[in-house]
């Protein structure tokens, strides 16, 4: 397995105020370190406000970290490139409802990507936009749609779609799962198999359903408090959490699962 | 005798030109002291069948049912005031978003306070009733595990933990001292911790206080940690309901077989990313709802009977509707199945 994305030493601290009156508190993310290589699956987990989803935005780039770099390896293009950048990783996140514009339909939400980072000429996005909607499970006729009248499940796809059409190395994503049905969560959890093994695809996400990472993670990072607590092979940390936190987590979940396996 | 009695119970929304059927012939049972898992996707009409129990729908839509009983009494044919009485105490909801239900401009002291029925307090000064109120609402928190009320009282909604806004959401739904408290979708996004603890204390409220709980839900891991018995729903059709170790166990409708499947937990030997079994397709919309089992489009052993929508049928206390049941009960030896 070859690396793609390295990330050394970063950190972002912020300050903010838990409420009106409260004196300010300081938030510190990080220093963190963790690669990711092609293929590979990286689970985030941890209590809420542990700072998942800054790790997530730093990725993409949306949040520049004072300290410490992320960098791109095995292409040998310029990563200091907002552009490629763009391209190399995507993201999808955690409300596609706000997210997706009730005005556009979803043939144009989809060209909007192409046109900002691709020289493509219409008809060659018209293909890629019905190729990429295949791919994750839509029909053509979908180009003509818009929000309300697709249900949550083609809404992620969508999302998911929006995320893919620029052929990326990495996918990160921001509980894909949670506001999915199981029957739609499942055929997503196939949809990101297929494409690891198929195209390679490198996929970091963040989620509280311990199942699903169990099942489609290579390895898990656990957050507290803005600090990794843990990071290992995920059979391992769940075979044998080390840190307080993600024994709290596992125990938690392998109750539940074993409570059900009694009962029944 | 059932303390809540849904029988066949159809809900018609208005949307342009036509009529759409919501709800097709929903039926439910809740007895006192039960806990039951109403199981279903987004969209299923979960809310719906909530909405039309507590009769807060539209002057526009429709319903029609055998009955809506709550302890023997007509629901649907009540005086408005009757009704209200039942919902203000007997019967408490938890909606889905927390943080929307609460006021936001509001501290949680007062609005605790305000969901304390008045015959609670005993008259005196208003001093007094406001010290007793207090009371009430300290020992309420404490009843749902929170036990530094102090550092939540003076706070408005938004600066709470997520996992203690749904533990106050619970506590003020218990202020009237209800019979059936009903939870929608109450431990969506929670991580497993927190999770474990609404259950917990679900659990708990039913054992000492013979609280009867519906708990709305598609999470299976908590439905099999809490429910004796369960029914699951698709697309405003009853499928399945019966004991909860039964339907797991033994599914006999396909769309339970595939939402068993859908959870990777489920599964023992499960190899690390192998794909899941799942439905083709996704749940269709009210406008496009196919005729006969709505489930048939996507429905792998469909045939061609299934455009005719298939009858609940019996066996013991496990319910079903399909025309071709999974594991197809042999009467004569219970031990034999036939698959079909
Ligand atoms: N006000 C409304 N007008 C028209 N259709 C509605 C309205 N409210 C709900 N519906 C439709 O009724 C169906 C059932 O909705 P309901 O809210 O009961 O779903 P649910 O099972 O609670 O789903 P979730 O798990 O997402 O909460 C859906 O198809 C929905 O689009
Ligand atoms: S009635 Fe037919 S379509 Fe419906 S669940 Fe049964 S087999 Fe499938
Ligand atoms: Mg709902």
């Amino acid at each position: 397995m070859t690396p793609i994305l390295q990330a050394e030493n970063i950190e972002y601290t912020f300050k903010f105020r838990p409420s009106f009156f409260a004196a300010k508190s300081i938030f510190e993310l990080g220093p963190l370190s963790f690669s990711l290589n092609t293929g590979e699956t990286i689970a985030i987990i941890g209590n809420n406000g542990s700072g998942k989803s800054l790790i997530a935005k730093t990725l993409v780039g949306a949040i520049q970290p004072q300290k410490g770099q992320i960098s791109l390896l095995g292409s040998n293009e310029n990563h200091a490139n907002k552009k490629t950048r763009t391209k190399t990783i995507r993201m999808i996140f955690q409300h596609n409802q706000s997210i997706m514009n009730p005005a556009l339909s979803v043939g144009s939400m989809l060209h909007l990507p192409l046109n900002l980072n691709t020289s493509l000429g219409y008809s060659a996005r018209r293909a890629k936009i019905e190729q990429t909607l295949l791919q994750v499970g839509l029909l053509p006729e979908h180009y003509h749609f818009y929000r309300d009248m697709m249900s949550d499940g083609q809404q992620q796809r969508v999302a998911i779609a929006r995320a893919l059409i620029l052929d990326p190395k990495i996918v990160v994503a921001d509980e894909p799962f949670a506001a999915l049905d199981p029957s739609v969560r499942s055929q997503t959890v196939n949809l990101i198999l297929k494409l690891q093994k198929e195209l390679g695809l490198a996929f970091i996400f963040i989620s509280h359903n311990m199942g699903i990472v169990r099942h489609i993670s290579d390895k898990v990072i656990v957050m507290d408090k803005g600090k990794l607590v843990e990071h290992g092979n995920t059979q391992e940390v769940f075979k044998d959490p080390q840190h307080p936190v993600t024994k709290k987590l596992v125990d938690a979940h392998f109750n539940l699962v074993s409570k059900h396996f009694e009962s029944t | 005798m059932a303390l809540l009695e849904i029988k066949n119970l159809s809900l018609y929304i208005p949307t342009g030109t036509e009529q759409v059927k919501a709800l097709d012939k929903v039926s439910l049972t809740l007895a006192a002291g039960e806990i039951k898992a109403l199981v279903g996707e987004s969209g299923s009409g979960k809310s719906l069948i909530i909405r039309s129990i507590i009769g807060a729908l539209p002057e526009t839509w429709s319903v029609k049912a055998d009955r809506i009983t709550y302890d023997g009494q007509d629901l649907l044919n009540m005086s408005r005031n009757q009704r209200r009485q039942i919902m203000r105490r007997d019967i408490a909801v938890v909606f889905q978003e927390p943080t929307s239900a609460l006021d936001p401009s509001v501290k949680i002291s007062a609005q605790i306070q305000e969901s304390i029925p008045d015959e609670f307090i005993d008259k005196g000064f208003i001093w007094q009733r406001w010290k007793q109120r207090q009371q009430i609402s300290i020992s309420l928190m404490h009843k749902v595990g929170i036990k530094d009320h102090e550092r939540y009282l003076d706070c408005y909604p938004h600066e709470l933990p997520t996992d203690i806004s749904q533990k106050l959401m619970i506590a003020m739904a218990l202020a009237s001292e209800p019979k059936i408290l009903i939870t929608d979708d109450s431990t969506r996004g929670m991580e497993s911790t927190t999770k474990t603890q609404i259950l917990r204390l679900l659990s708990k409220l039913n054992k000492t206080k013979n609280l009867a709980v519906l708990f709305v839900s598609h999470d299976l891991l908590a439905v099999t940690n809490m429910a004796e018995t369960m029914t699951v729903l698709y697309c405003g059709q009853t499928v399945e309901s019966g004991k909860v170790k039964s339907l797991m166990k033994k599914p006999l409708h396909p769309y339970t077989k595939a939402l068993l499947d859908s959870a990777p937990s489920f599964q023992v030997s499960l190899p690390p990313k192998s794909e899941l079994i799942a439905l083709k397709g996704t749940i269709p919309t009210l406008q496009h709802l196919p005729i006969g089992c709505r489930l048939g489009p996507r429905c792998p052993n469909a045939k061609k009977e299934c455009v005719v929508t298939p009858i609940p049928r019996k066996i013991h206390e496990h319910q079903y509707s399909c025309h071709f049941p999974l594991h197809f009960p042999n009467v004569k030896g219970p031990d034999k199945e036939v698959h079909l």
